[in-house]
């Protein structure tokens, strides 16, 4: 239920058996299906959710268009971070791809353990700085490179997502039409 | 040297007298020319920037030759390619002072250092990179959603005084956008 | 709230179960229903789909991943099935409201068959460490809850928990079900709420009241 969660945080930070018990004690374990709403736009994010298992998708919605910001897969964290920070109403939709497992830490969990758990509150630098350095590499290749590129790079860093997400929803990813999306891939194959 | 880096952590949290000591010898002071740059692509980016004085550009440059702005960083505020700097491989990005700017430097030892011996800064670098998070997002938001005037109205937004200060085309070049485009936006709205 | 909370009902088959799933099947929550009887349960569901085409209802037949998927757990059970319950669903329950509305009443119905220093609530609690645990409901009947107004007069509904997140959740639920909430303290006050559904069934076993009786509290 928390096997996932726990190994990454080994990964970067060493958890003593004590330490673990300590933590899953904040921790919520939630499923949700697909098509599900962890959270629509407009309420409160209440939640960090950590995906165990499935694949969940954050989008906002502007004039009937969902322009998709994160999908986030096995191993990823997703909130609407203003909302849960300020507990401003979110402009983020959050939902579920596939039948998922989560991991909820609520506000006040959150809070508990950054005042408890040094290490914790290392481990949450190092995940919103991780999430950070994805932003600005996206941002980097949607600003500077050909179209062309910027699929191929898509491709090569998340090649889960490319199988497992339909085409339309990489180009609300990409800021793309899937019209000009699916152009870009027929000539990529025939390029090959 | 160090106090407006000081002044900058205690926004967040007060730092004791010995939390401050631990800070000299691992920051480092620069004075920046105009048009100089502190990153080059290919080259690593070697340090956490934090600007005392004047204003930066990161920007990456496409197969043209043309410029793209990323990123603007003023007084108070970090710049770095944080990619780069943590794992150590080469940038695809340049950084640049718009203005001749004064900048404290930390390196990635020294802030690996700083966060193993002053805890409060692990939070105080969470909490600014959380508010940094939110403003990129909210870029890359406009960038897959937005017409120019709406990021325009964005970016005044999250740089209102930064508006006045950069040259046109560098503005342009953040919207991606020519800076004949700017200008007519620009008289639209006034 | 835009976003659906997901409420498993453990015991959905019984009378309160129904009852309270019925209720909540009318406003914004997303029901999991589970009973031990699958064919009875299947029965309850197509009943509640045909009365409300729109209702977000699903039966499933584990009280474990019921529990795991929902937001709010709701134990609609004898107080010995409770515990036995509790057992099961701990780990997927942990962080999360669980609702109790049991009345551990004795089977003459004169007294408890909890100690006086404790109650159904604080016991499950302490079975439950890391869930928020609140009582409500148990001081409704079940037939109150298609006529939540006897009388001309609302009927309260009692809650009382330790949790503010908890009380809050419980209180929404008490509205959605048509009764006017009262938080009545921390969860250690579930004793006065037990005794008072004990007071209640006597009464009304005493006066014939037909089970459609309620406790309201008269102010200016
Ligand atoms: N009735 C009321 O007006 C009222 C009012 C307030 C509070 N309460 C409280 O609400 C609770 C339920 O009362 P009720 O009148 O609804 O009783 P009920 O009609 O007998 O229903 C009890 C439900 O629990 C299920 N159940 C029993 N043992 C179980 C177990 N070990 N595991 C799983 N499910 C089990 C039963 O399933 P099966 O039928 O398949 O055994 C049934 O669905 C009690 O704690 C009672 O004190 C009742």
């Amino acid at each position: 239920m928390y096997d996932l969660f726990f190994k990454k945080f080994r990964e970067r930070i060493d958890l003593s058996p004590e330490e673990e018990i300590q933590i899953k004690s904040y921790l919520i374990p939630k499923k949700i299906r697909r098509r599900q709403y962890l959270l629509q736009e407009g309420d409160i994010c209440k939640h960090i959710a950590f995906v165990e298992k499935g694949a969940l998708r954050e989008y906002s919605i502007e004039g009937g268009t969902e322009h998709i910001i994160l999908f986030a897969l096995e191993g990823w964290t997703v909130a609407d971070l203003f909302s849960f920070l300020t507990g401003e109403p979110a402009v983020y939709t959050i939902d579920a791809l596939e039948d998922s497992e989560l991991v909820l830490i609520s506000k006040s969990s959150h809070e508990e353990l950054l005042q408890t758990q040094p290490k914790y509150e290392t481990y949450m630098r190092l995940l919103i700085t991780d999430a950070y350095i994805a932003l600005q590499k996206r941002l980097t290749s949607s600003i500077s490179l050909p179209i062309e590129e910027r699929y191929k790079n898509f491709v090569e860093t998340y090649p889960d997502i490319v199988q497992r997400v339909p085409q339309h929803m990489i180009a609300s990813y990409m800021g793309l039409s899937p019209e000009t999306l699916s152009r870009v891939r027929k000539k990529m194959l025939n390029q090959k | 040297m160090l106090e407006p880096l000081i002044a900058h952590f205690e926004s967040y949290l007060p730092l004791k007298e010995s939390e401050m000591q631990l800070l000299e010898g691992r920051v480092t002071q620069r004075k920046i020319k105009r048009r100089q740059h502190i990153l080059q692509e290919g080259f690593p980016c070697k340090h956490y920037s934090f600007v005392v004085e004047g204003c930066f550009k990161m920007y990456g440059v496409d197969q043209k030759g043309n410029q793209h702005n990323i990123q603007f960083a003023a007084e108070n505020d970090w710049i770095a390619d944080i990619g780069s700097f943590h794992s150590n491989k080469s940038s695809k990005l340049f950084i640049e002072a718009i203005e001749p700017s004064l900048i404290l430097q930390i390196e990635q030892q020294d802030l690996y250092f700083l966060y193993q011996s002053i805890p409060k800064l692990d939070r105080i670098f969470k909490v600014i990179i959380e508010n940094k998070f939110v403003e990129l997002q909210n870029q890359v938001l406009q960038n897959i959603s937005s017409t120019a005037q709406e990021r325009y109205a964005a970016f005044l937004e999250q740089y209102p005084k930064l508006a006045l200060r950069l040259p046109n085309t560098q503005i342009a070049s953040y919207l991606g956008i020519t800076p004949q485009y700017l200008s007519e936006i620009r008289n639209e709205r006034s | 709230m835009k976003t659906k909370q997901t409420i498993a009902v453990i015991g959905a088959t019984g009378n309160m179960g129904s009852a309270i799933s019925r209720a909540l099947s009318n406003a914004n929550y997303r029901l999991l229903l589970f009973a031990k009887d699958q064919a009875k349960l299947q029965t309850l569901v197509e009943e509640i789909r045909k009365s409300n085409v729109v209702a977000d209802i699903e039966s499933v037949d584990c009280s474990v991943n019921a529990s795991w998927e929902a937001d709010i757990i709701l134990l609609a059970v004898p107080y010995q099935a409770e515990k036995e319950i509790a057992e099961k669903i701990r780990e997927v329950a942990n962080q999360k409201v669980v609702v109790s509305i049991s009345n551990p009443l004795n089977t003459s119905f004169n007294g408890m068959v909890t100690e006086p220093d404790t109650s159904a609530a604080e016991e499950l609690q302490k079975q439950l460490p890391h869930s928020k645990v609140v009582k409500a409901f148990n001081t409704t009947f079940a037939a109150d809850f298609s006529t939540p107004v006897i009388d001309g007069k609302q009927v309260d509904s009692f809650i009382a928990g330790n949790h503010e997140e908890a009380l809050q959740t419980a209180s929404e639920l008490v509205v959605a079900a048509g009764f006017y909430p009262i938080l009545a303290g921390d969860l250690s006050v579930s004793r006065t709420l037990e005794n008072m559904a004990l007071l209640l069934i006597q009464e009304t076993i005493k006066s014939n009241y037909d089970w459609l009786a309620g406790w309201k509290v008269l102010h200016h």
